[in-house]
């Protein structure tokens, strides 16, 4: 990515910023669209990772690569949502349906029926962390770090991924 | 079907995070287990085949037309922002300046008005000077004028790297010009005020 495009958005140059959304919208919409299996809140996400990106260009200083920087800025911008999501879905699940806050979503309309469909049908948890993990390559204890779970926890919730996985490809 | 005891072993060893020794417990215990072996292909093929999904997939319409405006809106909004800042740092040095003010003999407060150049000039130069000047007679200050003091800087400084941050992407905005000068120049006086005072 040139350093003169980043700079010039940096300046609050719009259209270089477009170009720098073009450059990487792809990268993102699959990150946010593995990480919430639901088209509609992956575009909502997509728009909330690049806004909040805009709002915080100043504070890039190029000490990792843009594109890493951006998608970390996005994981968080999701994780961030999820949990706002999950305080709204524990106000309106009773206490006779608890299962249904871990219950899996829909699979995405659009994605493949194989692995990414059996990814987008896991629980949220274990979806996170596998997607996190085995998807982007994140470690352990950077997942700890993004979603505010322990090192165990996050470990926990991989093998239980990777288990449903096997278990669905399987059929 | 692994042994259910293995999970996690299996998995870290896939991972490649088990120990020396560990791995070597496992080894032993996959030389004589065909369904943990099994369960290792698996999970090694389910690895590679996460770590191959495509790195892009293209929304199903273009999202930009639904960020520009949001980003446009969001650049109004820190303006805001920023002007209640520097109105509250104007406020908080006009405290400061009346506390240091009641300290200093009437001849020496002098008012001189500064054009952006001066202020730029003053900015450099006066805020290391004075900073410099100021660190080296606070001890002549009151404990609670220099607790205030610093409280008030830290304010101002806010202010002025807001200005700088908002300048870096709206560098020819007149009005973000305004602030910064603003901003600036509260702080060359207040530290021009503190530091008189406490030579004085």
């Amino acid at each position: 990515m040139p350093a003169d495009l980043i700079r010039r958005a940096q300046l609050g140059d719009r259209v270089a910023f477009e170009e720098l959304y073009r450059a990487h919208v792809g990268r993102v919409y699959a990150l946010c669209l593995r990480l919430t299996a639901d088209r509609a809140l992956a575009e909502e996400r997509t728009q909330d990772a690049f806004v909040r990106a805009w709002e915080r260009l100043a504070t890039f200083r190029g000490e990792s690569t843009f594109s890493s920087w951006l998608y970390r800025l996005t994981v968080n911008e999701v994780l961030l949502g999820r949990r706002a999501e999950r305080r709204r879905e524990q106000r309106i699940v009773t206490s006779e349906d608890p299962a249904a806050l871990e219950r899996p979503r829909e699979a995405a309309g659009g994605l493949a029926l194989d692995l990414e469909g059996a990814v987008a049908a896991l629980p949220p948890g274990a979806r996170e962390v596998f997607v996190l993990h085995d998807v982007e390559g994140y470690r352990h204890e950077e997942i700890a770090q993004l979603t505010g779970i322990a090192v165990g926890t996050s470990k926990a919730q991989l093998f239980r991924a990777r288990r449903l996985l096997r278990e669905a490809l399987n059929r | 079907m692994m042994c259910p005891h293995m999970e996690a072993a299996l998995n870290e060893y896939v991972d490649g995070t088990l120990t020396a020794r560990d791995r070597v417990s496992v080894e032993a215990h996959l030389a004589d287990c065909a369904a943990c072996r099994a369960a290792v292909a698996e999970l090694r093929s389910l690895a590679a085949a996460a770590a191959s999904l495509p790195t892009t997939i293209e929304p199903g319409r273009d999202l930009w037309g639904a960020i520009e405006p949001r980003i446009a809106q969001r650049a109004t909004w820190n303006f805001q922002r920023l002007r209640r800042r520097a109105a509250l740092a104007a406020a908080a040095v006009l405290v400061v300046a009346l506390g240091v003010y009641r300290l200093l003999p009437t001849s020496t407060v002098h008012y001189r008005p500064a054009g952006w150049a001066a202020v730029e000039a003053d900015f450099d130069r006066a805020s290391d000077d004075l900073s410099r000047t100021l660190a080296t007679e606070r001890d002549r200050l009151r404990p609670e004028t220099v607790a205030l003091l610093e409280r008030n800087l830290a304010v101002i400084d806010a202010a002025i790297a807001e200005s700088r941050a908002a300048l870096a992407r709206d560098p020819g905005n007149a009005e973000l010009h305004r602030l910064f000068t603003a901003a600036a120049r509260q702080k060359v006086e207040l530290l021009r005020w503190a530091a008189r005072a406490a030579a004085s």
